[in-house]
């Protein structure tokens, strides 16, 4: 998957790069709406990653241009400006997500997951995890041929250590990501774990879940 | 009561006054007016006998006898010589009563002592008061009628006229004042007036607003920029710590020091969005559109909440009138203002304890909702200060930031929703929101 990162802020864009390269991502990087605009014109892309508050063009304008010059590609907006507007804006203009700053890239990771989802149509779409499988479209987990009933967060929290397996995650990084904005202040609190133990309850009824792993006092991962 | 209204009753009153004014005194003045016209014709009167007696010789009237007495058939005037002896006097003008032919009437006398002929005389010239009078009423009336054909018109055009002069005004008041929306966008041109003080008016309103709208758009505009300056750096350092804390080769403690920083610069990433989502509030930057059904968003809160509960094995006790719909509000603010209720009545509970939210249709339609818990109450000491913002009411390092009964306050300040605090210390705090009457 080839990616073109417009972003102004190169320590950022940096920091994008080395993430999404650890997951086979190719990275080009542009620092200005000038040479975004080179790059599209250069090579195709599947994903633009495009910061919408860019000092030469206006982010707008670009997201039109990217269009134009790469139909094939999923745009996702980047924007510190955050507001409704921009937001509505630029899903208007045909971005396919908008993630407003500050973001984790954790959450870029899955969101560049869910687009390409999306883009790619209704196929199959189950991942195996452990003994049992995953079906990330329509949100179930298989045992063999037995359906496991979790609820919404619960499936939520599931898929998104699955996405990033093998990473240690945070207790923040897994609130962050299900309750958004929501998430609360109070961080040390240990109201994830409930949801873990509740995973673990159901799912260790039909097989060993120790891929489910507790990191002491930092968080969790899915080591597979 | 309108400028225009008061103009017409002063205007009308004080004409009234002066019409109520003149009738009173307008008898006593014709009155006047016709006796001294009538003492001018006695005089008159006086110089024409004179001037005759004169010409012609006294003896002509009298004579031979001592007196002389002439009336006219209706006895309506009557003139008289008699000898007058040795009296001296002035010439006067009484009313006294005088017997003419065996009747009694009041005349106006003109008495005038004077000398013919060796011998002195009285001449004396009368009419009757009761001629005096006679055309007083029709003058009266006349007047009258006159004075009101006067007064109508005059109020008349002085209506007219203060009407147009007032027109100014009257525009600026519904095109300036009335129903503008801040931050007053739209603006009409210049009125068109002679007047300078209208004139004077306008441009200072105009110039206000501008200065009102000025103000507006630079916080907004602050707010959009300290958004942007403050979520970049904060967005640098957040993706730096995520690929460190992947980075497989750190030691667990180095780990534990990095999740401590990523805990830091996420309160500070939550400070900031507090203060933007309450600045934007204040800047109206919400609509008040929706219209929603209580009792889901209620039951969205509590579905958020429910690990929470869980966690801290709190009981809930949900009682919401179904069929409840609101209106006129911004449905995630109010979501955000009932979840910073329930989070704080979860936040500042005790194990084992419970909480309970419940509406109530008010008398006078209102509708209140209650959010209670049966937490650690707050001291009756520092409930004045909760909505403060920063304001910590309970001293515990890992217990809220302060913000978020500063945005309760903000988003129900923002709706016109009043909010009722009852608390006891060690037995726990009942929030009421009392929503306005149009949001029912």
């Amino acid at each position: 998957m080839k990616v073109l990162i417009i972003e102004d802020e190169r320590s950022m864009a940096l920091e994008m790069e080395a993430f999404l390269k650890r997951s086979f991502y190719i990275c080009d990087l542009a620092f200005t709406a000038r040479q975004g605009l080179e790059k599209m014109e250069e090579s195709q892309y599947d994903f633009i990653l495009l910061d919408l508050g860019l000092p030469d063009i206006d982010g707008l304008q670009l997201l039109q241009a990217a269009r134009k010059n790469c139909p094939d590609a999923s745009c996702i907006i980047l924007s510190a400006r955050g507001q409704l507007e921009d937001r509505i804006k630029g899903l208007d203009l045909g971005a396919d997500d908008y993630l407003p700053k500050p973001f984790s890239l954790l959450e870029l990771q899955s969101r560049m997951q869910a687009v390409a989802r999306r883009k790619f149509g209704l196929r199959e779409d189950t991942v195996p995890l452990g003994d049992f499988r995953v079906d990330l479209h329509k949100r179930l987990v298989f045992f063999e041929e037995t359906e496991i009933e979790l609820s919404r967060k619960e499936f939520d929290l599931l898929s998104y250590m699955l996405l990033h397996k093998n990473r240690p995650l945070t207790r923040m990084q897994l609130g962050e990501h299900i309750w958004g904005n929501f998430a609360d202040d109070d961080y040390d609190s240990n109201y994830i774990d409930v949801h873990i133990k509740n995973i673990r309850k159901k799912l260790s009824a039909f097989s060993s879940v120790e891929w489910l792993q507790t990191l002491r006092s930092i968080g969790y991962k899915i080591k597979l | 009561m309108k400028l225009f209204t008061k103009l017409t009753l002063f205007i009308t009153l004080s004409k009234l006054a002066i019409v109520v004014l003149f009738v009173l005194l307008l008898p006593f003045l014709v009155n006047t007016i016709a006796y001294q016209y009538n003492d001018f014709y006695l005089k008159e009167q006086k110089k024409k006998v004179l001037d005759v007696i004169a010409e012609n010789g006294i003896d002509t009237y009298l004579q031979g006898e001592e007196n002389y007495g002439g009336y006219t058939m209706l006895k309506e005037e009557y003139i008289s010589l008699e000898p007058a002896g040795q009296i001296v006097l002035p010439d006067t003008i009484a009313t006294l009563r005088r017997v003419v032919e065996e009747d009694t009437l009041t005349y106006r006398v003109l008495s005038h002592v004077f000398d013919y002929g060796g011998h002195r005389y009285v001449l004396e010239v009368g009419k009757t008061t009761a001629t005096i009078g006679q055309y007083n009423r029709p003058l009266q009336k006349m007047a009258l009628y006159v004075l009101i054909g006067l007064m109508v018109s005059t109020i008349l055009i002085d209506l007219v006229y203060t009407r147009l002069l007032l027109r100014p005004l009257g525009i600026i008041i519904k095109n300036r004042l009335l129903h503008r929306r801040f931050p007053f966008r739209d603006n009409s041109p210049p009125i068109r007036t002679t007047t300078v003080d209208f004139r004077y008016l306008d441009e200072s309103l105009v110039e206000l607003m501008g200065k009102v709208r000025e103000a507006f758009e630079k916080e907004r505009e602050f707010t959009s920029n300290a958004s942007h300056e403050l979520m970049t750096p904060i967005g640098i350092l957040q993706n730096k710590m995520e690929n460190l804390m992947i980075d497989g080769e750190l030691g667990e403690e180095l780990q534990q020091k990095i999740m401590g920083m990523m805990k830091t610069l996420g309160r500070l990433k939550k400070i900031v969005h507090s203060l933007l989502l309450i600045s934007r509030i204040e800047n109206d930057q919400f609509s008040k559109s929706d219209s929603f059904r209580m009792q889901e968003l209620v039951q969205e809160v509590m579905d958020e909440l429910d690990h929470r509960l869980e966690e801290k094995n709190l009981r809930s006790g949900i009682r919401i009138t179904a069929g409840v719909t609101l209106q006129h509000l911004n449905r995630d603010l109010i979501f955000q203002l009932v979840y910073n209720l329930v989070n704080n009545a979860i936040r500042y509970n005790k194990p084992g304890g419970s909480i309970a939210v419940y509406d109530q249709q008010a008398p006078g339609g209102l509708y209140r909702l209650t959010i209670a818990d049966t937490g650690i109450g707050i001291p009756a000491a520092e409930q004045e200060a909760i909505f403060n913002r920063f304001k910590k009411v309970v001293k515990n390092e890992n217990e809220g930031y302060g913000l978020g009964l500063s945005i309760v306050n903000t988003i129900a300040q923002y709706h016109g929703i009043g909010v009722e605090v009852v608390s006891e210390e060690g037995a726990g705090t009942e929030f009421t929101l009392v929503f306005p009457l149009e949001a029912t």
